[in-house]
């Protein structure tokens, strides 16, 4: 059975190795490496100031370490699914419960297949917070880190089953008796915590200590203790001291789980069609995608499409349902409640809630408006793998990609001006001095309605020409190529777009300038001139969209299908 | 009427489809066979406008592929052998957006007896995901018939069809065809082409090998007269 894992493992890891390497041929991955390796280095190995993972080490770090790991043991057995200890894959659910293996030889071979993607998310971990100092220290820290993630994939599996046994049973009741002991003892053991902090760090963390190594919560937590030790170790001698107490543990856990008697496969079958489902939806661009029994159930915001009219507004139609299909009305409420709940929270002083309102608004109009180009698909980037049954419509290239491109410029617009209007809004009836007279404001609203609809279009028209000229730099529906080749290809794609932006934006500044200048020259207020600048400029940007739409339309047109060998 | 003169479409240096030409009259149903990789789809592909020919004339009703293929296209239906379906779209809205594209004014009034038609009345709401393998070919089906076109045509048409969908699919194939409509359908089920299609296209390696109803290529091959279309066949590709 260990060899069986072991090779599978093996040969996986050396076929997509391979297959990567072979790729790098094409320039698009070659040079997606090199700028994906540049970016990996900046992100992980650059210098920086501190010790990163280091300060684990440091006096209250050990205790903190412990302290994490129960909260998240506690979550699990509070709030943890009993569903499925496992999960497996579709492939693995066929080949290996179909095959004559015995219950302890699947679990084995789950185990074993899981330890590679553990010890590359300890090594990560350990990057992450080691502030690119690699040492042999170090590398005990990725060791000690392997150890803490497979003991506790173990106990949350073990955890599953007992819940699941239990149910089985008929034993109910214990999620709730669990958390009244929680809350109980926290109520007891908080305020004496709380209250040694207040009076310094060094007292705080020795109550806290304290707490957790005397009666049955050091028993409790010991197990805890012995995994985090290693991780935590000042030294190698250290490490090696504390390494078989934790090794210990490993084990117990080990046992526990393969002892256990009740039966996952059927859970696990199932859990790996979800999963696959999920997978699916996610790929498509469609992120936390519950069943599509609860989405049908929840009636989604309905959009319809009158008979008559253009192809292009047919296109932004479809484009428009798939992307909102599991918006909710709900959600938006949820999301100006929190807006407004949090304005509410924070307002003090001279500040009130509504101009903190107004400022989150902002702040999340100017997000949507830079990452809602990169982000929402539903363009031909999401249809370009459709590139069959689009050019099989009786429908001109220029029509598709006007409707391609509408789609994601009306949505995404559609949320950047409701912020804009909304600020508007909150401040309308502001009459400090801190802020610009009403007229101003209105002002700058004029200006920034059109300005931020251009910036959006040519963002857009941008990721939608990379799909058209260049599809093999691309990825396109589905399939989201990963790793660093990735990695750097979207940092490329971001770069381009920039420029772009700024290209487009030369005769447009020009124009709207001169168009600001002669307004301000024959009276216009300033900010009224440049609200007028803006404006013209944004008119510039809009027939400069209008005729790359016209010329990516004849793109369409010519591509080829069968040539497009998309990436 | 489709009318192929001269069809040519190489990708690089391999030659997909050489020189084909070909014609396919109203009511008339042309079976297009051949082994793997003879260009059949290549054919088909280049007939719906999907790919551009490298040489050679497509004319469907009349209307040039190449300089007016929205024309072309509104008068003609590709049903692919994977059917190709908007993930995000319900089964409802494929048939809406379907009929807005080629203007199809009449589609609320015809909806409820299409979707009975297609059976899919309890599925008209469900996303592609949820649909088997057959529906979605139905789906493909009822978007292709919906602006009643007067040139079909099928790659594959019975794949993942259940017996009752198989006779179904002929039935509606003859129909459309008894209705004026030119229809090409490929496929490598040779008893199939033999029961509904009134002239055969026999193609390998790109090329015309054999044209004509199954009687005219005896005629030309009298050696393999009284033999099966399975016999004809291979002998003719040399399979």
């Amino acid at each position: 059975m260990i060899e069986a894992a072991l090779y599978l493992t093996g040969r996986s890891l050396v076929n997509a190795t391979r297959r990567r390497v072979a790729r790098l041929r094409q320039p698009k991955y070659l040079i997606g490496l090199v700028v994906g390796a540049l970016y990996f280095y900046w992100f992980f190995f650059r210098p920086r100031r501190g010790g990163g993972l280091g300060a684990v080490a440091s006096p209250g770090g050990e205790i903190v370490a412990v302290g994490l790991l129960s909260t998240l043991v506690l979550l699990k057995w509070l709030f943890g699914s009993a569903e499925t200890p496992f999960t497996f894959s579709l492939a693995e659910t066929q080949y290996l419960f179909t095959a004559p293996l015995t219950r302890r030889q699947v679990i084995d071979f789950k185990l074993l297949r899981s330890q590679l993607p553990l010890f590359f998310s300890a090594l990560l971990s350990a990057l992450v917070f080691s502030g690119g100092q690699v040492s042999g220290l170090r590398l005990f820290r990725v060791v000690g880190l392997w150890l803490v993630y497979s003991t506790l994939q173990l106990h949350y599996a073990g955890a599953s089953l007992l819940w699941a046994s239990l149910t089985q049973q008929g034993v109910t009741g214990w999620r709730r008796r669990l958390g009244t002991l929680v809350w109980w003892s926290l109520r007891r053991a908080l305020p004496g915590i709380v209250s040694a902090f207040q009076d310094g760090s060094t007292q705080g963390y020795a109550a806290l200590t304290s707490v957790m190594h005397s009666g049955p919560l050091g028993v409790l937590l010991w197990p805890l203790e012995a995994l985090v030790a290693p991780l935590v170790a000042a030294s190698p001698v250290a490490f090696a001291s504390r390494l078989p107490a934790a090794l210990l543990v490993l084990a117990v856990h080990y046992v526990w789980v393969v002892r256990s008697t009740l039966a996952f496969e059927e859970a696990a079958v199932e859990h790996a069609a979800k999963v696959a489902r999920r997978v699916e939806a996610a790929r498509q661009g469609r992120w936390g995608e519950r069943t599509i029994r609860a989405r049908q159930s929840t009636g989604p915001i309905r959009l319809r499409l009158a008979p008559t009219g253009g192809p292009a507004g047919a296109i932004l139609w479809k484009n428009a349902v798939g992307a909102t299909r599991d918006l909710r009305p709900r959600t938006l409420v949820l999301l100006v409640a929190l807006v407004i709940a949090g304005s509410m929270t924070l307002a003090s002083g001279p500040l009130r809630a509504l101009d903190l309102v107004a400022v989150m608004l902002l702040g999340l109009g100017a997000i949507a408006l830079v990452l809602g180009p990169l982000t929402a698909r539903c363009d031909l980037r999401q249809d370009f793998e459709m590139l069959d049954v689009l050019k099989g419509y009786p429908v001109h290239g220029r029509d598709v990609v006007r409707g391609e491109v509408a789609a994601p410029v009306t949505l995404i617009g559609l949320v950047v001006w409701s912020c804009l209007l909304g600020a508007f809004a909150a401040t309308a009836s502001r009459p400090g001095p801190e802020l610009p007279s009403l007229g101003d404001r209105l002002a700058l609203l004029v200006a920034a309605l059109p300005a931020t609809a251009a910036v959006l279009l040519v963002l857009v028209l941008v990721q939608n020409a990379a799909v058209l000229l260049f599809p093999a730099w691309v990825s396109v529906g589905r399939d989201r190529a990963v790793g660093l080749e990735a990695t750097g290809q979207r940092i490329l794609m971001t770069a381009a777009s920039l420029v772009a932006l700024l290209v487009a934006l030369v005769p447009a500044t020009i124009a709207g300038g001169i168009a600001g200048v002669g307004a301000h020259a024959v009276g216009l207020s300033a900010l009224w001139a440049v609200a007028l600048g803006i404006l013209v400029a944004s008119g510039v940007v809009v027939f400069e969209g209008a005729m790359a739409v016209s010329f990516l339309g004849g793109v369409f047109d010519r591509i080829d299908p069968a040539g497009t060998g998309t990436g | 009427m489709i009318e192929v003169q001269g069809l040519t479409k190489s990708y690089g240096s391999v030659a997909a489809v050489c020189d084909l030409s070909f014609s396919v009259a109203p009511g008339e149903v042309l079976g297009l066979v051949g082994p793997n990789g003879a260009g059949k789809t290549t054919t088909l592909r280049s007939l719906a406008g999907i790919v551009r020919p490298g040489g050679g004339t497509i004319r469907v009703g009349g209307h040039d592929m190449e300089r007016d293929p929205v024309a072309a296209k509104r008068v003609l239906a590709f049903m692919p052998d994977e059917p190709h379906l908007f993930d995000y779209l319900t089964v409802e809205e494929h048939l809406r957006f379907t009929a807005r594209l080629y203007q199809v004014t009449d589609v609320e009034r015809r909806l409820p007896a299409l979707l009975q038609e297609l059976e899919l009345s309890e599925k008209a709401k469900a996303l592609p995901g949820e649909l088997s393998r057959g529906m979605k070919q139905k789906l493909v089906i009822g978007c292709g018939l919906l602006h009643d076109p007067t040139a079909l045509l099928f790659d594959e048409p019975l794949t993942g069809l259940d017996p009752s969908g198989i006779r179904r699919m002929k039935q509606t194939i003859r129909e459309r065809a008894r209705q004026g409509a030119a229809v090409v359908l490929s496929s490598h089920l040779l008893h199939l082409v033999e029961e509904i299609c009134t002239r055969v296209l026999i193609m390998q390696r790109g090329r015309k090998v054999a044209l004509g109803t199954i009687e005219e290529i005896l005629t030309e091959r009298p050696d393999l007269r009284g033999r099966s279309l399975e016999d004809i066949f291979l002998t003719l590709t040399g399979t």
